[in-house]
């Protein structure tokens, strides 16, 4: 498998511009405005297959597709940098390690749909991140990469890097437009889409970190040799940010369709310590959960995952082995939803920290045999209910704890107290 | 326009292009429960109530943001609409306050409201409710109860959008989200108590109208407000034969859905005076009560006496009273001149949504009656002050405490040889009278006002008037047919057949015509 995220992280010195540059860095962008119009870039990279990578897993070049080309308004390109998913911390490395090829990627992007100003939104905790950025976009734009008339092909792009201040719902790209521009960080009613209606009511691309930063080696590759890696639905390679009761944690670029269970037990050196393996995240805290039993011949791709029940999301793969209370790991995850919950809509504001609440009482021990039902109740009535994907975020992991541990849950209501440890 | 076949509920309906689904629905007689949606504010899309299920679409789509389409068929009554209903209903009374017994909003509350048409089951939560800011006062009207509240933002896009004084916003994240004042704001626009109407629940209240009667025994009569011209439309309360509040009725072509604060309260200075209980003459330098014969016997002999009489006919008399008075004080002397009170003021920017510059509601009904000419007042006044006239008839108005000039105008008035004064209380101006004669105030009265735009709307009675007192109207009559003019005016409706059959711009009205939304006549 060729490293296309990953390929200069190993390089001392990566995040600056000299090295990156000596290692083949802006070859595609300069590829792309001297030689290929936005239409054809659009085009390589429909063609590439590269799919979003925040964990929707849309078709990118389907998503530039839609921005009118004929709109007055301006148009605008969002990086997606405020990667909050519990269990991923896949941009944060290539935010801090390989910078260039972030701005690389949203520069090709804002060509492609013919945009002029691109913001990199970046979590507020990133602090040391955001330094690396900044100075990295001066770099970039000392050099001619960024700025009026980039590289003489009378293209212009300004990069405005934004910080965001601590809310995960800031990463749902309307509550990102929302804060963006100056707001509370409140998702949009859609219709209209960001495609048409973003940023200030202007044509607007929102891409995660990681889809951007594919750009530039499909771009100088090919799409074919992309697309040629990963399975027929699910093109070339993933991060996925492994995390918990594993041997070796850390981040991984995978060619899609790799085994999920080779993957855990060799390539991450299995559970340690003589456990056993009890569950697995695989995309990030809003995924349901795999039991151990339930990962044979799963395979690292989106279409596997959702036959297996779950999604492949943000590749957050976070491993529980059994001396893990799942009463406690569903609470944990219910505070954070509850916690994060925006408030705007009434599924989500009252149902988070409702289903926060049941939790509490059945891991305090004062639970009953109704409330497991109850919560499987709750969680159906907000999927599909609410104004963003939050909701479901927050029903889906309540809901597949209580389903693939209910025993373990009903032994600890009797007992009135954790069964594991 | 484009029109749109689409289907909701199985029947098929014809909407503009552009309507949203509730809009097309309410349209056609079906009603979608919500609570953010407002057709005078933007969308928001947050309440979940009005989620519908829509053919080809896999998840519930929002009534409220989901155009119509050509073939969209719409579903308001199925099981899963239903089940989402509930769900939703379950949800906001989650950290709802058992509040009913002692909130204001019951009975005209839609979690009640909905709760009884929607939903009827127990709610599973069995947590502790969080606890947010009760009785926080917004402003001089304004009340708020955080845990009531259901955030909707109803108020808050009504501050940005309406009166763009933006006082309140969301604050806080989560179940924690609350309304809030912006640092150092008070909600004391010209407008603010709108927010009240437009709360669907009782988290914002008025604090005039607090704990003063449930609104189930309201009787509620729809009239329009005597505060100025522009004759916002009105709903009154009243119960036990007092008034209790105004309530905006809606008029596209008026007032929309609002009514400024200063004419919703403004029935307190109006209506809460002591009232005069018989009629008064002057004798022995005193002012004595008397029978209505007498008085009007007096009021009679004493105005013919002392020609040319001057008529100040109060900018809240209605039309049927202003004919009357103009055809009675021509009838004295063809010399006699009679103005409207009228008194222009300054606007802020947030009044100029609503109000207009004047307190004389029916100040261009009473031109089309013939009572008065443009700048007329102030002339007449003036003519008075210089003693050009020996007698007065005033209507309505206390001169000496609305004008700047008033004590000039005191003056004047002391030295006519013969003043009559028609109110519903003793004022100033009617301690000078030498006759003094009970009338009626707006609530009391049947009749028509013409707005400053020419709309011509039904004042109607919410009050029986005391007993020693007339209808405005009556008093006018009986003088007539005392002078000897043949008259018949048994009630104010006849009188508005003369008016319609004699003043050409009002040619082809009746109170029907009007109804509740008025007509406008030709400028």
């Amino acid at each position: 498998m060729e490293k296309v995220l990953l390929r200069n992280i190993e390089a001392k010195d990566s995040h600056t511009l000299a090295v990156y540059e000596s290692r083949g860095g802006y070859r595609a962008l300069k590829k792309a405005l001297t030689e290929m119009t936005p239409e054809q870039v659009i085009e390589e990279v429909k063609a590439s297959g590269l799919r979003g990578r925040g964990g929707a897993g849309f078709p990118t070049g389907m998503k530039w597709g839609f921005v009118p080309k004929d709109s007055p308004k301006p148009k605008y390109v969002v990086c997606n940098a405020d990667e909050s998913e519990p269990g991923t911390f896949k941009d944060r490395l290539l935010i801090e390690k390989d910078p260039h090829g972030i701005i690389e990627g949203t520069a090709i992007a804002a060509y492609a749909i013919n945009s002029h100003t691109a913001f990199i939104y970046i979590r507020g905790e990133l602090s040391f991140g955001s330094k690396v950025l900044k100075k990295a976009i001066e770099e970039a734009t000392q050099a001619g990469y960024l700025g009026k008339n980039i590289l003489g092909s009378g293209y212009d792009l300004d990069l405005i890097l934004h910080r965001g201040a601590g809310a995960y719902i800031c990463g749902e790209e309307t509550g990102l437009l929302s804060s963006l521009e100056g707001g509370r960080g409140w998702p949009k009613v859609k219709p209209p889409f960001p495609a048409t209606h973003g940023l200030f009511g202007c044509p607007t691309v929102v891409n995660n970190v990681e889809t951007l930063a594919a750009l530039p080696w499909i771009l100088d590759q090919g799409a074919a040799r992309y697309a040629a890696m990963g399975t027929e639905k699910s093109k070339g390679t993933k991060l996925f940010s492994v995390s918990g009761h594993i041997r070796k944690p850390g981040v991984y670029e995978v060619e899609m369709g790799y085994p999920f269970k080779r993957f855990l037990e060799e390539d991450c050196g299995g559970v340690p310590g003589g456990k056993k393996l009890k569950g697995v995240i695989p995309g990030g805290a809003s995924m349901p959960v795999l039991r151990a039993d339930e990962i044979d011949g799963v395979r690292m791709d989106y279409e596997s995952m959702q036959a297996a029940g779950t999604l492949l999301g943000s590749g957050g793969v976070i491993v529980m082995d059994d001396s893990t209370c799942m009463v406690k790991a569903a609470w944990n995850i219910a505070r954070f939803f509850a916690h994060e919950s925006c408030g705007q809509c009434t599924p989500c504001r009252e149902g988070c920290h409702w289903m926060e609440k049941i939790f509490s009482r059945i891991e305090r021990g004062a639970g009953g045999k109704e409330d497991l039902d109850l919560i499987l109740s709750v969680s159906g009535n907000i999927m599909g209910h609410t104004i963003c994907p939050f909701g479901d975020a927050a029903a889906m992991p309540a809901a597949a704890f209580i389903k693939k541990y209910r025993q373990e849950f009903e032994e600890h209501i009797a007992q009135k107290s954790c069964v594991v440890t | 326009m484009d029109r749109v076949k689409l289907t909701i509920d199985g029947r098929e309906i014809v909407a503009a292009k552009g309507k949203t689904v509730i809009q097309a629905a309410s349209e056609a007689g079906i009603s979608i429960p919500h609570y953010c949606y407002h057709p005078k504010l933007s969308i928001a899309g947050n309440c979940r109530m009005c989620l519908v299920e829509i053919e080809k679409m896999p998840r519930l789509q929002i009534a409220c943001n989901t155009q119509v389409g050509e073939g969209l068929v719409v579903k308001t009554q199925s099981p899963k609409v239903l089940e989402a209903r509930r769900a939703v209903m379950e949800f906001l009374l989650v950290n709802h306050p058992l509040d009913c017994p002692i909130c204001d909003q019951a009975g005209e509350c839609r979690l009640q409201d909905y709760y009884m048409q929607h939903d009827l089951a127990g709610s599973r939560f069995d947590e502790r409710k969080e606890h947010d800011r009760k009785r926080e006062i917004f402003g001089p009207y304004v009340v708020f109860d955080g845990e009531r509240c259901i955030k909707c933002t109803r108020c808050v896009r009504f501050l940005q959008e309406v009166t763009r004084t933006e006082e309140l916003t969301v604050v806080n994240r989560g179940d924690h989200s609350t309304i809030a004042l912006f640092p150092d704001q008070i909600l004391d626009n010209p407008l603010s108590v709108n927010v009240v109407d437009i709360c669907p629940v009782g988290a914002l209240t008025d604090r005039d109208f607090r704990f003063k009667v449930r609104v189930w025994y309201l009787k509620n009569t729809p009239s329009v407000c005597p505060g100025c011209s522009t004759g916002c439309n009105i709903t009154v309360g009243s119960a036990q034969d007092r008034l209790a509040r105004f309530k905006p009725r809606i008029n596209e072509e008026v007032n929309g859905h609002w009514i400024c604060d200063e004419g919703r309260y403004c029935f307190h200075p109006l209506t809460e005076v002591e009232r005069l209980t018989s009629p008064l003459i002057r004798q022995e330098g005193g002012l004595v009560p008397t029978d209505w014969e007498t008085a009007l016997r007096t009021a009679f002999s004493g105005l013919s006496a002392a020609p040319p009489p001057a008529g100040l006919l109060s900018g809240r008399s209605t039309n049927e009273e202003a004919f009357l008075f103009r055809r009675f004080l021509k009838r004295i002397s063809s010399q006699a001149r009679l103005e409207v009170f009228y008194q222009e003021r300054e606007l802020t920017e947030v009044e100029k949504i609503l109000k207009s510059p004047d307190r004389s509601p029916n100040f261009r009904g009473a031109l089309d009656m013939g009572v008065g000419s443009d700048g007329g007042l102030e002339l007449l006044l003036q003519q008075l002050v210089e003693g050009r006239f020996r007698s007065a008839y005033v209507v309505g108005e206390d001169l000496p405490a609305v004008r700047r000039d008033g004590q000039d105008i005191k003056g004047a008035l002391e030295k006519l040889s013969f003043l009559v004064v028609q109110d519903t209380h003793l004022t100033a101006t009617a301690r000078l009278a030498h006759v003094v004669l009970p009338a009626t105030n707006f609530a009391e009265k049947e009749g028509t006002y013409t707005n400053r735009k020419g709309r011509v709307q039904r004042v109607r009675a919410a009050l029986v008037p005391p007993s020693g007192a007339l209808q405005d109207y009556e008093i006018f009559a009986r003088l007539l047919a005392g002078s000897g003019e043949k008259i018949t005016c048994q009630s104010s409706q006849q009188v508005f057949h003369q008016i319609a059959s004699e003043v050409p711009r009002y040619r082809g009205l009746t109170y029907e015509r009007i109804g509740d939304q008025g007509v406008q006549v030709q400028p």
